[in-house]
């Protein structure tokens, strides 16, 4: 029912935008079937949370930069007990980002995200929330693009050919924003926070091939987390992603699905500088999705299922998680 | 380029500043106290205990719960330094009933004013001890009209009840069988009082301003199935008196208790 309420909310913003899209007159970004580069975004989704994270980290598939918007919904369920007949509480997570990729120069560029978050849960049949502002986070990117080796009789070849890999290399930094409560801890799912109230290193390191027929991206990152003055530590985070995905062209659109896995190792939790158990885990999530592109528009759903987990002691399961968003290119 | 190279900078200072260990471990607590939540969540096995539920057992019997009450005392804690704190004996005394759980389960004991330190392990008597049953009915405080409300009192002579465990259970021969547990020390004749300790998975910080819980489970299951696996057609139905069987559930029932978890916040 959420799922549909936030739809519902969402719907009458996509159509104005789609409306916009088609006013506008700016030349496509894309002029041949052959891949741009697809480049990463960021979302380290830490909070609201620890469970739903940077594997999910993916934007736009053939535009390096853009602003836009994204809806992400999540569900949990979460054991509240310590027995295997406990109650389960259902967890629901919303969240509304504002996002951009913006570039300095050809080699560099940096994104940013700045996320709402919406978070509800049902405990023995009476429903919380909490929401607010969350973490947002910033990383610096740098590109670098690997060329065809040049013909030997031709060494003084003005243009170096594009072999379409490259690798980027990412320094962030993750920013509390977000607030953090420490009444909250007491909950089997320790993800229930708009905010981890922690400044966080994230350090990535990026892979693109775009070939003629199909394109890859992968991204490795790892989230270095401090403590929080709470002296609360959530565990330092390996998150990795790769994606496939091909392009048709649809008249005057670009149709662009994808198929992809992703996942997250958490370390465990620290709390005055004693670990937790039962706080560290582990996910793998398998993704598909589209994306349409109209003129500098772009339309993206991507929808995530767990292939295996085991989070928390196996006390949260993580369900699925959808994702709609919309990028205009710069 | 040079904007980036700044920006780059002022991330790694960021990172690296926020790192730095900015921990005061001479924290001075003399005279401070705080408050501790120990709550007591009565499970079989891995099941959360539920009243009228059938549970099985040794030796292929069953057994189904009315009541499910027992006796905690004597409740201390010991500090990383190796300091013990009692709680003060008056107060220290707690009847956990089953009955009065919230809706996961789980009974609450509040310790108040708590001397406040960093607390690694617990420790707490089954029953009640024969210094505390020395102290004469006078002696017991405002307790003795608790425990005879709660049905954990015999008469003052024979004293208090440790556990008091109701119901009914079913074997190869009987079918919904009467079955109580009415353990104790039985005034002076027995001593079945029982000391329990356990190490805390994480040590709990009792401040002022904070409200930690320890998280103690007690599996009913090894109360039957515990040091000594005991048949309830073998004399274990009606545990009242006897020296022998008391006893054996005394020790059993020392044996059921463990540290889930902490919290502290």
């Amino acid at each position: 029912m959420n799922v549909f309420q936030n739809f519902k909310l969402f719907a009458p913003i996509l159509l104005f935008i789609s409306v916009f899209c088609n006013a506008s007159t700016i030349d496509p970004p894309i002029k041949s079937v052959s891949f741009y580069e697809y480049d990463y975004d960021y979302d380290c989704d830490l909070c609201g949370c620890t469970t739903g994270s940077g594997s999910f980290g993916f934007g736009t598939l053939n535009n390096a930069n853009f602003v836009g918007v994204r809806y992400i919904n999540q569900h949990f369920e979460s054991k509240n007990g310590i027995f295997s007949n406990s109650p389960v509480s259902e967890e629901t997570f919303n969240t509304y980002q504002l996002w951009a990729q913006i570039p300095i120069n050809n080699s560099f560029y940096f994104s940013a995200n700045l996320p709402y978050q919406d978070l509800s849960r049902k405990i023995d049949g009476t429903n919380e929330n909490i929401n607010g502002i969350g973490d947002a986070n910033i990383i610096g990117w740098f590109k670098l693009p690997f060329y065809k080796k040049p013909a030997n009789d031709v060494m003084e070849s003005m243009e170096k050919e594009n072999s379409g890999h490259s690798l980027q290399f990412g320094l962030g930094i993750k920013l509390p924003t977000g607030k953090f409560e420490e009444a909250l801890v007491d909950r089997v799912n320790p993800g229930f926070q708009v905010g981890t109230g922690s400044v966080d290193g994230i350090f990535s390191l990026g892979y693109s091939f775009a070939g003629n027929t199909f394109g890859v991206n992968t991204l490795l990152s790892y989230y270095l987390k401090t403590e929080n003055k709470n002296e609360y530590k959530f565990g330092n985070q390996f998150s990795y992603s790769t994606k496939f995905y091909t392009a048709f062209p649809i008249k005057k659109t670009m149709l662009m699905p994808f198929l992809g896995v992703s996942g997250d190792v958490f370390n465990k939790i620290e709390q005055y500088g004693e670990t937790i158990n039962d706080t560290d885990g582990s996910i793998l999530n398998s993704s598909i999705g589209t994306e349409l592109v109209v003129n500098r528009c772009i339309f993206g759903v991507n929808y995530t299922l767990p292939i295996s987990q085991n989070l928390f002691g196996g006390n949260v399961t993580s369900k699925n998680r959808l994702s709609l968003y919309f990028n205009f290119a710069l | 380029m040079k904007i980036l190279k700044i920006s780059f900078a002022l991330l790694i200072c960021a990172i690296v500043s926020s790192c730095s260990n900015d921990d005061d471990n001479t924290e001075d607590l003399s005279g401070q106290t705080g408050e501790l939540i120990i709550k007591f969540d009565n499970g079989v096995g891995d099941q959360d205990f539920i009243f009228d539920t059938s549970y099985s057992k040794s030796n292929n019997e069953t057994y189904k719960l009315s009541t499910l009450k027992y006796l905690v005392s004597n409740i201390t804690l010991t500090d990383t330094e190796g300091n013990e704190y009692m709680y003060p004996s008056e107060k220290n005394v707690f009847i956990i009933s089953e009955a009065n759980a919230n809706n996961a389960g789980e009974i609450y004991v509040t310790l108040e004013d708590v001397d406040a330190a960093d607390y690694t392990s617990i420790s707490f008597g089954v029953g009640i001890d024969q210094g505390r049953y020395a102290l004469g009915a006078d002696g017991q405080g405002d307790f003795l009209t608790t425990a005879e409300a709660e049905g954990m009192m015999w008469s003052w002579a024979t004293g208090y009840r440790f556990t008091r465990i109701d119901g009914t259970y079913s074997s190869s021969t009987v079918t919904d069988e009467a079955l109580n547990i009415h353990m104790g020390s039985v005034g002076t004749s027995i001593d079945n009082y029982r000391e329990v300790t356990l190490s805390l998975p994480n040590t709990v910080l009792i401040r002022e301003d904070k409200s930690p819980q320890i998280h103690v489970v007690a599996d009913i299951a090894k109360l039957f199935d515990g040091t000594t696996s005991v048949s309830f057609d073998d004399g274990y139905a009606q545990v009242h008196v006897d020296e022998t069987t008391t006893g054996v559930i005394a020790n059993n029932a020392a044996d059921m208790f463990s540290v889930h978890h902490v919290h502290n916040e």
